[in-house]
């Protein structure tokens, strides 16, 4: 995945996470809901203060805005 | 008969002390995010729970967690977390509504209160829910007479719940209502993917709406923008007729309120609830406690469907209907006990002497005083600005960083319809 150049960055501030499922719906490869505590987790992710990030291709930037776009809490960036 | 339980929410520490300070016998609050105020900012965490016990321990209230959003399968773990932890720290009862809770509580031997979001309207709803539940919430959309008939059922068969007793049966009393009827409501979902079932209603009930005819373009005059918006329920004036109901807990909403309007809110329904069993309880105290509680946030108030009405009512007011409303001043620096002075940094605005003061602190609760006379660092003043320190009596302890709030008077255009 980590392949070729990578300059798209997906955020996700996962403290506010109210586990709806809407990420891993419409980005199954990139989200998956942890048992644990019942919040999505950014697969391949980063933390720093808080805030989760990873570097992805651009051919997961549409599923992934589609995930963004259907966050509920708005807690997912996906910065080109 | 058992005196009517009043029931406090809590969003954070503050609202918790403020709530113990009205004079609640019991509070709830919730944890993480399985809860129906999951959007809000305002949620204890795992960690907090013992602190939670040993205060209300202290204080003898009782302590209910609110775990009744709908659950998935990748909540299980964290919903079970939450119902092992609260009981290793003496969490009274867990209020649920999703079967997974319900079962799981019950098979730790947890007390489980049936949230509203299960909509009780009938007598053998109870039946089948008092296999696992002690205190059972009604459908906020039912009326007295229905209530009461629910409630001489479980006197005359003896619905009993696991504890041995009679199963008890909640109310809400006093606070916001859903346009819709309470858990079924899919506006926030379908307008925002936010599910109100998850906790994470937008509230688009509360905005202001056009009627368009699409056929012609015409719009409908409406008289009322608010169109969808209820006004908030109050039972304060007919309170003796919720307990003659049979009603023994009486729940007051706003897990999303500030510590003030709990402690107004919640101290006025306490001397509410003391006047009706002592017989004092009377239209004159009746309409003064209806004037306190709407110098807190209100949208208006009616008294729901309890009295039967036909049909809701709607605000016809964006946000709040309050007649005070708070000015953030700053912070507390000392305290200093012996002679009773707080000290507190001016971060913004101005205090003077005479203004009506609030001070609010997740130990401190709600303090509300009148600044007599006021002191700076040369003596005494007659107003303090922003950046200058200044001090004034009050009783009670305040701790460094409680916040400093001037109260003010707001113009309300109608006056409040009763």
């Amino acid at each position: 995945m980590s392949k070729g150049k990578a300059n798209v960055t997906i955020i996700h501030q996962r403290d506010k996470c109210i586990g709806c499922h809407y990420c891993v719906e419409f980005a199954p490869e990139r989200w998956r809901m942890s048992k644990k505590d019942g919040k999505s987790v950014l697969l391949g992710g980063k933390e720093k203060k808080g805030f989760w990030t990873v570097k992805v291709q651009p051919s997961e930037i549409e599923e992934n805005k589609k995930a963004a776009n259907a966050c509920p809490v708005n807690i997912i960036q996906v910065r080109e | 008969m058992k005196k009517l339980e009043l029931m406090a929410p809590a969003g954070n520490f503050e609202c918790f002390m403020a709530a113990i300070q009205g004079g609640a016998d019991s509070i709830y609050f919730g944890i993480e995010q399985l809860n129906m105020r999951a959007r809000a900012t305002m949620n204890f965490t795992l960690d907090d729970l013992s602190e939670i016990a040993r205060i209300a321990n202290e204080h003898n209230v009782r302590t209910y967690i609110t775990l009744n959003t709908i659950i998935y399968d990748h909540d299980i773990s964290l919903m079970k977390r939450i119902v092992d932890e609260a009981k290793n720290c003496g969490i009274t009862a867990i209020i649920a509504s999703d079967q997974a809770v319900i079962s799981y509580a019950s098979s730790q031997k947890m007390e489980v209160h049936i949230s509203t979001q299960l909509n009780i309207t009938n007598a053998e709803t109870v039946r089948f829910y008092s296999h696992f539940a002690d205190v059972m919430v009604l459908s906020r959309e039912l009326s007295l007479t229905q209530v009461k008939k629910i409630s001489d059922e479980i006197k005359r068969d003896e619905i009993k719940g696991p504890s041995g007793n009679l199963v008890e049966l909640e109310l809400f009393g006093h606070g916001a209502l859903c346009m819709a009827v309470s858990g079924k409501c899919f506006l926030s979902l379908h307008t925002a993917n936010a599910s109100a079932n998850r906790g994470a209603c937008v509230q688009n009930c509360r905005r202001s709406y056009k009627v368009i005819d699409l056929e012609d373009g015409h719009e409908l005059e409406i008289d009322n923008e608010y169109i969808m918006s209820p006004k908030d329920l109050c039972t304060i004036d007919f309170l003796d007729q919720v307990i003659e109901a049979g009603v023994e807990v009486l729940k007051i909403e706003g897990r999303g309120k500030a510590a003030d309007y709990v402690k107004t809110v919640v101290s006025n329904y306490r001397e509410a609830i003391d006047s009706y069993y002592e017989g004092s309880y009377t239209k004159e105290k009746t309409e003064q406690w209806m004037e306190n509680i709407k110098t807190v946030y209100n949208r208006g108030f009616w008294g729901g469907y309890y009295l039967g009405q036909e049909l809701g009512e709607w605000t016809d007011a964006p946000g709040s209907k309050a007649t005070q409303k708070k000015i953030f001043l700053g912070r507390g620096s000392n305290y200093f006990s012996k002679i009773g002075v707080a000290e507190f940094k001016i971060e913004t605005h101005s205090l003077s002497v005479g203004d009506k003061v609030l001070i609010t602190g997740p130990t401190t609760g709600v303090i509300e005083t009148e600044v007599l006379e006021l002191h700076g660092a040369n003596g005494p003043i007659s107003s303090a600005k922003k950046g200058e320190m200044c001090s004034f009596q009050v009783s009670e302890v305040v701790r460094p960083s409680d916040k400093l709030y001037k109260l003010v008077a707001t113009e309300v255009k109608d006056a409040v319809h009763v």
